[in-house]
């Protein structure tokens, strides 16, 4: 009971927020890209992500919803505590919604499957046992996706495509950070997921090797225009590898607004720097009106 | 005061690799001799034995401690007529079943403990009681279930493997990290797949460190249960061997016997465990 009051009154400061941000929906939803005729690919629907510690039961999202089309580059950017990774972990079937629900392809997800490929922030994900070949082909085979020279072959082509055909036979431990990623990101590729999930891949890597990273990801995605939902606390990151953008506020997230992002490569343009200020500006807000409630809940 | 002193911008040229002299030395010979890990464990062990020799020689008492020499040569005398190695080999084998069949033990029970709470407070209790118990106060109940002979000493090895084992792989299991495990959820591998695929790879240190600890005790708890008994047992192993040469005073061949034991020991430490290390986590980069 007690705790649908909060939920009650938390319900009358988010809607004010969504509807402060409705305009700028409403006004960049007409420069729409030609995916957006489609049916969603994943719909996220009014979805409460609850979870509980030693003491509190703590509302990590509130109501989100959003819907990812095939061949979205689709980013969800927020300060940390905002419930983004809860939401991609909700979305990967590793979590379930308290209220609301997550349909990929008409599906509701109730469990994790091979059909949404997770990529972590950390490097532990590559299982140190196997070599950068055997981690990509091992989901293939296990999954029965792919078997015997198939699955090898799919592996090569995607780890040649990450450029890391000649650590191919090397274990992860030998890697480099950059390069343990980019066989995590090969991995979740040779799977050809329906979507795949990225939770920080980068936020582990110091400044230029990420920078480099961003640019292959956008490159690997200029070739094969796979689906992805990528979340980050990095606002130039957003901008450069979203071609959605969606904000969501901190303590519990809700749905701040959801933009078009700049187009590809004027990430460095004035057009992108006003974005990132607008965006820094509708997080900055928040968190200002946030901090009480959140240290009263 | 401090003032403000105007500085210039300075640029240097840096030299190419080529340009350098030597970069890399070889050390010299006695430095990389010394740096042979074995030989100088060897070195320890030679200085070891000459102890021993010269305080053999001036006490002159071989009914205590006879030279290194001597125990030396009543090894390779009783290896030579087949004696030792009959009896270690009579050891080893009710070695390895009971080691196995307390590996293979604590495996399903590691398991049963890792899939539900209950299991988990089941082998808590049961380490937490059965664990500080030498296996060999068992030995007495042992004779009396199983009677004189092998299963009763199987009885106390398994008693002596499987808590070890089992503390090590659940505390390897728990250790796991959690993006380890959502990986393997990812790829819908569950149950038993989940076990084998990610779980016990990824808990492999662990369950080395255990199965080690686990063989060492097994190997002491044998050896002890046969100097308590070992006369029914026919052939009869090791601890038999020490026990049998005590009682007719031939001190030298007590000395032979506990050598045995003490090289099996290393054997399998630095070539089995070694080996198997080498081959999995020192080559995954999980244990340097």
């Amino acid at each position: 009971m007690r705790s649908g009051a909060t939920l009650a009154s938390k319900t009358a400061s988010g809607t004010a927020g969504i509807e402060s941000a409705a305009p700028a929906v409403a006004l960049r939803g007409r420069a729409v890209t030609d995916a957006e005729a489609g049916r969603p690919l994943l719909d996220v629907r009014g979805v409460t992500m609850q979870y509980k510690t030693q003491a509190h039961l703590i509302t990590a999202t509130y109501r989100v919803s959003f819907s990812v089309l095939q061949g979205d580059r689709f980013v969800v950017v927020g300060p940390s505590g905002c419930g983004k990774s809860t939401l991609l972990k909700a979305v990967g079937g590793y979590l379930t919604p308290t209220e609301g629900e997550i349909r990929l392809k008409g599906e509701r997800i109730a469990k994790p499957g091979p059909d949404r490929i997770m990529v972590f922030q950390e490097f532990d994900q590559l299982l140190p046992w196997m070599t950068v070949f055997e981690n990509v082909v091992f989901p293939l085979k296990t999954t029965g996706t792919l078997r015997g020279k198939a699955a090898d072959e799919r592996a090569m082509h995607y780890i040649e495509k990450v450029k890391l055909t000649d650590f191919a036979h090397s274990y992860p431990h030998t890697l480099s950070g950059g390069m343990k990623q980019r066989v995590a990101i090969a991995r979740g590729m040779a799977m050809e997921p329906d979507i795949l999930l990225m939770d920080e891949p980068f936020a582990a890597l110091d400044a230029l090797t990420r920078t480099r990273m961003q640019d292959e990801l956008l490159s690997l995605w200029d070739e094969t225009r796979f689906t992805v939902l990528f979340v980050t606390h990095s606002i130039p990151e957003a901008i450069k590898l979203g071609s959605r953008i969606l904000l969501l506020s901190p303590h519990p997230g809700q749905v701040k607004a959801e933009i078009n992002s700049v187009p590809r490569g004027k990430e460095n343009s004035n057009e992108a720097a006003a974005l990132g200020r607008e965006i820094h500006d509708m997080l900055f807000a928040d968190q200002i009106e946030e901090i009480p409630n959140a240290s009263g809940g | 005061m401090l003032q403000a002193v105007e500085r210039p911008n300075i640029y240097c040229e840096t030299l190419g690799p080529d340009q350098f002299g030597i970069i890399e030395k070889p050390l010299t010979l006695a430095e990389r001799i010394y740096n042979k890990v074995w030989l100088r464990k060897i070195a320890i062990l030679v200085v070891l034995a000459l102890g021993w020799e010269i305080y053999g020689r001036w006490l002159d008492n071989p009914l205590l401690v006879p030279p290194f020499s001597e125990a030396m040569r009543a090894l390779i005398t009783d290896i030579g007529n087949g004696t030792i190695p009959r009896r270690a080999l009579s050891s080893l084998e009710v070695l390895l079943v009971g080691f196995a069949t307390g590996t293979v033990l604590a495996g399903l029970l590691t398991v049963f403990a890792i899939s539900s709470r209950i299991g988990t407070d089941f082998l808590d209790t049961m380490t937490a009681m059965f664990n500080p118990l030498p296996a060999i106060a068992l030995l007495p109940l042992a004779l009396i279930w199983f009677g004189l002979g092998a299963g009763s000493l199987v009885f106390v090895l398994v008693h002596s493997v499987m808590w070890a084992v089992s503390l090590n792989m659940l505390a390897g299991f728990r250790g796991v990290s959690t993006t380890a495990r959502m990986v393997g959820r990812n790829y819908n591998l569950s149950g038993l797949r989940f076990v084998a695929r990610i779980l016990i790879p990824a808990a492999f240190p662990s369950i080395l460190a255990g199965l080690k600890i686990g063989w060492a005790f097994a190997w002491r708890t044998l050896i002890a249960a046969e100097l308590v008994f070992g006369v029914s047992s026919g052939q009869g192993g090791l601890g038999w061997y020490i026990f049998e040469s005590k009682n007719q005073l031939n001190i030298p061949e007590v000395f032979a016997g506990l050598l045995t034991i003490i090289l099996i020991g290393l054997a399998v430490e630095n070539v089995v465990f070694r080996f198997i290390e080498a081959r999995t986590v020192q080559r995954w980069g999980m244990q340097t």
